[in-house]
């Protein structure tokens, strides 16, 4: 007879052995999860509570004494910085013009990618090379190489066309960082979208072909709004990317000339690190960290709903 | 509205030299319901859409209206077709997917509704006209990839195994609706399917085909009765006719221990041909089973099919491993392992050569299995 | 039977040689642009690996050079120069970081996909939320830590950081697996006796094998390319390949031969195995929301 047949005969009560054997299921669960989960809450968490922390306290390494507190000064401090806002402006620039670039470079590079022709697979190969050498070292080629008023390859080209050289860096330190990050994330942004388009039905595309709809029809009509779970998730994760942009500003033009291309990454870098002054960094960096999680919170939630999307959607 | 011509059609496989259509003529004329049936691989579906222009032929050519449509790419042929799984636009409500050839075409909006409530009312699916298609049914979907396809008036429809998708209760009432609404519109008609029973009952001609090749084109009743090849007469027809591969010595065959009688004609064919053996075929419904003690060909119960009106025997012959399947009236309670004896109808066995496949006795009459002129009304033997 | 009457000719048609030609040349046209395009976005790279050969004098001109007599002198300059250690940083941290993100991250997956825990929403959100959030933010009190410990400039620094930089995206990309097994083979093997264990090392390890290669590569690629940590948090003795690139930020144009041995070898272990797994990054960059 079974354990449940016997429990019942005797009229033993079942409902503490079954909530001991729910809570051990539910451990056994929990286990394989706990180490990942504890050493991320542990390297992630306490230090930006630390961040927090600190930011109350005036505090400079370079100065003698030891930290004292001043409460919320330091936020004062940090709303009245006009380097903070000119970081604010160029994290802003620099995110916005380089996705956008990147992300219209992206889908022509797609769109050309999407049909068969000769040697396609080296075309693909080549296209996404920018994106995997060295950041830190892809910047400093095109610091040299590429844009060097007298050596470098963009004035040699431009001078064909009967352009005067320019010294890039020097005149267009922002357009420098821009296009090293553009040409950086342009193939990422290619092969989001590239996912986009081969996800296409292809029996709809041939619907609508047969439908009388021109090649431009058809992508306006029917590839364009296929595509925008997908360009919603390369702008949303290239901004993410762009948005912590520190190895190009570092090696191109070290936030300069002056504040020119200094953005909040870089600006929090200088401060712990050349003004050594803890609290006024930790206090940048809580405020960064604030705007990026409402911002965050946005982009998530459409994640979510792209996901989710893709999970009910085809029957 | 147009009449539809294959000449010489053939399709290479892109990157190779097999061909997926070979040779391929057919003549539709104005308003036909063609259908195109044969097993996966036999070029149909190819065939479908190198009419529709979404695949390019490698020979031959195709003429919709008249006019040589080679050339002239799939947007600009004013044909509709039906997909099997039928494509609709994902991100365009159901009123947006049957309207979108209208909108492609210019059609101004207010025309565009108008036509699209009449479709939509023509299959009941106006309460769907605002959903997108993931919502809908399988059945509902279907419907609204036909809508898509009659509010164009194109001059042909084109339709890839519309059916076999839904469920089979599904596929028989919207079976029928097809070949109503195509009785109405009097579009001429080009349906793939393998299904052969959906090609006996829709097709006001059929084409067989097996390889690439047209084996037989015809109506119906032609390919039951005077099927050309032992491929069709194997194809066509439910359960399927017995077919079985016998020595012929002196004129004779013998099924087990029983002479078999096959038609003079036959005979004399074969002798013509020098052939050894005769592949010879009986339908079910011309094998009769009787009782151990009654004359016939010995066989032994493998399986009793009973579908309530009719039944269906499957015995194995004696001495041999072939087995034959014979119907039976009503509800047969014959069991497995039982002797019976199998009589066949001497006027109903079919005789195929065993090296060609082509079907004997049948060279008296003209044959030409290019088999483009529709048939006419009255069929001699 | 039917009978033949002569309205088909029985000749064969010309091929249509309009269409046919006119779909070549347009593949033609469209293939070109690809190229075009191709060589574009690639010049800077094949520009490097070029120049890297070049003695110094070549490198350094106007009008650029593309014939030249190709040496390997820079790169044994940059090996005399002492890259060699910064190179083995670059590889102990990278590898060793990431079998330490796939042992963590592994049975995390499989936790919040296969037998998921009851919070797996809020746990897989949180997970993400640490890769949102800037990571200069909290250099600060990581930086005091790790100094006040004296684990400056030491290599178990690094891989802790990468770690845990890697994290969030190992446990998306192996959930992303995991929820690929289908359901139906787990059923089959537990009808054919087999235990958890057996589950899992018969049935479920070689589906998500690929999985956990692919996940190797982009926590790889990432740590290789890392650049924050290694120059905030190491100056000599852990310092890995970007910080050895810093110290050519100041050439004044001198050495560009050199730079571009150093940045070709810092390059290439990242170039050849994102080739190899094209299909693999997006899914990793793009955290799996990407089937």
């Amino acid at each position: 007879m079974s354990a449940t047949a016997v429990a019942q005969r005797l009229k033993l009560p079942r409902a503490r052995g079954r909530d001991a054997h729910a809570r051990r299921e539910a451990w056994t669960r929990r286990l394989p999860l706990l180490p990942a989960l504890l050493f991320t809450i542990i390297v992630t968490q306490i230090p930006f509570l630390l961040t927090l922390f600190y930011s109350l306290f005036s505090w400079n390494l370079a100065k003698p004494g030891s930290p004292h507190w001043i409460g919320l000064q330091n936020y004062g401090a940090v709303f009245t910085d006009p380097v903070f806002f000119a970081a604010l402006l160029h994290t802003i620039e620099i995110t916005f013009i380089s996705v956008l670039i990147a992300t219209v470079f992206g889908l022509g590079l797609a769109v050309l990618l999407d049909r068969k022709f000769i040697g396609r697979g080296i075309v693909r190969t080549m296209l996404i090379s920018p994106f995997l050498v060295m950041p830190a070292a892809a910047a400093l080629l095109w610091k040299t190489t590429m844009l060097d008023p007298v050596y470098g390859i963009v004035n040699w080209v431009i001078g064909w066309f009967g352009i005067s050289p320019v010294a890039f860096v020097s005149v267009h330190p922002l357009g420098s960082v821009i296009a090293t990050v553009v040409w950086q994330w342009t193939p990422f942004e290619m092969l989001i979208l590239l996912a986009g388009l081969q996800s296409q039905d292809r029996g709809v595309l041939e619907a609508a072909r047969v439908d009388g709809a021109s090649a431009l029809a058809s992508f306006r009509e029917i590839t364009l709004p296929h595509l925008r779970s997908y360009l919603e998730l390369g702008v949303l994760l290239g901004a993410i990317y762009v948005v912590n942009t520190f190895d190009a500003i570092y090696m191109i033009t070290q936030g300069g000339p002056g504040t020119a291309t200094t953005n909040l990454p870089f600006y929090i870098y200088q401060r712990a690190f050349e003004g050594f002054d803890i609290g006024q960094a930790a206090a940048l960096g809580v405020v960064t960290v604030v705007g990026t999680i409402l911002v965050a919170t946005v982009a998530l939630r459409t994640m979510f709903s792209i996901f989710i999307q893709d999970n009910t959607a085809r029957a | 509205m147009a009449g539809i011509t294959y000449e010489h059609v053939s399709c290479r496989y892109p990157g190779s030299d097999t061909l997926s259509v070979e040779d391929l003529s057919l003549e539709i004329p104005d308003g036909e319901f063609m259908v195109l049936v044969g097993p996966s691989g036999s070029g149909k579906s190819t065939a479908l859409r190198l009419l529709a222009g979404l695949e390019q032929l490698s020979e031959g050519r195709i003429d919709i209206d008249g006019r040589d449509v080679s050339g002239v790419d799939a947007r600009d042929r004013d044909i509709a077709m039906v997909f099997q799984n039928y494509a609709l636009y994902p991100n365009k409500t159901v009123g947006e997917n049957i309207g979108f050839a209208l909108k492609m075409q210019g059609v101004d909006r207010a025309e565009r509704d108008k036509r699209v409530r009449e479709v939509a009312s023509m299959l009941a699916i106006e309460e769907f006209l605002g959903r997108k298609p993931r919502q809908l049914s399988g059945g509902q979907r279907q419907r609204v990839a036909m809508g898509r396809a009659i509010i164009r008036r194109p001059k042909a429809f084109l339709m890839d195994e519309p059916l076999s998708n839904l469920d089979a209760k599904l596929r028989v009432q919207t079976r029928v609706q097809i070949a109503e609404l195509q009785q109405r519109l009097a579009t001429t008609t080009v349906y793939v399917t393998h299904d052969q029973g959906e090609a006996m009952t829709l097709g006001s001609r059929v084409a067989v085909l097996k390889d690439g090749t047209l084996q037989q084109c015809a109506a119906p009743r032609e390919l039951y009765e005077n099927p050309v090849n032992a491929f069709v007469a194997g194809f066509i027809g439910l359960p399927q006719m017995n077919l079985i591969r016998l020595p012929l010595s002196d004129g004779r065959v013998r099924l087990s221990d029983e002479d078999l009688p096959l038609p003079a004609a036959v005979v004399r064919d074969a002798t013509q041909r020098g052939a050894k053996e005769v592949i010879v075929g009986v339908r079910p419904e011309h094998v009769t089973v009787g009782e151990s003690s009654s004359q016939g060909v010995a066989a032994e119960v493998v399986l009793v099919e009973s579908l309530g009106a009719d039944s269906y025997v499957h015995a194995s012959l004696a001495g041999t491993d072939a087995t034959f399947v014979a119907r039976t009236e009503g509800y047969d309670s014959r069991q497995r392992g039982s002797n019976v004896r199998l009589r066949v109808d001497p006027q109903r066995i079919y005789g195929f050569d065993a090296a060609t496949e082509e079907r004997l006795g049948v060279s008296e009459h003209q044959v030409d299995h290019d088999a483009s002129q529709p048939a006419p009304a009255s069929v001699s033997r | 039977m039917a009978t033949v009457t002569g309205t088909i000719s029985h000749r064969r048609p010309r091929q249509p040689l309009g269409a046919a030609v006119r779909a070549r040349l347009g593949a033609i046209a469209w293939g070109s642009v690809a190229w075009l395009a191709a060589i574009i976005f690639f010049f800077p790279v094949f520009w490097m690996v070029l120049t890297s050969f070049k003695p110094e004098s070549a490198a350094y001109t106007s009008p650029p050079k593309f014939v030249f007599s190709p040496t390997l002198s820079q790169y044994k300059q940059v090996f005399d120069a002492g890259m060699g250690p910064f190179l083995a940083n670059s590889a102990i941290s990278t590898v060793i970081s990431v079998l330490l993100v796939l042992v963590l991250a592994t049975p995390a997956a499989y936790a919040l996909s296969m037998r998921p825990v009851e919070k797996w929403r809020d746990v897989l959100f949180f997970f993400i939320s640490t890769k949102m959030l800037p990571v200069v933010a909290a250099i600060v009190p990581i930086y005091l830590a790790v100094r006040d410990v004296g684990m400056l400039d030491s290599i178990p620094t690094l891989i802790v950081l990468y770690t845990a930089m890697n994290l969030p995206i190992a446990v998306w990309m192996m959930r992303s697996f995991f929820l690929e097994v289908p359901g139906e083979i787990l059923e089959a093997a537990r009808m054919d006796g087999a235990d958890l264990r057996h589950e899992l090392s018969e049935v479920v390890l070689p589906v998500v094998a690929p999985g956990l290669a692919a996940t190797a590569l982009i926590c790889a690629i990432f740590s290789w390319n890392e650049f924050f940590f290694a120059v905030t948090l190491t100056s000599i003795r852990a310092a890995t390949m970007p910080v050895f690139l810093v110290g050519f930020i100041s050439s004044e144009g001198l050495y560009w031969a050199k730079l571009a041995a150093a940045a070709t070898l810092a390059s290439v272990p990242v170039l050849i195995a994102g080739w190899i797994a094209q299909r693999q990054l997006v899914r990793g960059l793009s955290m799996g929301a990407i089937k």
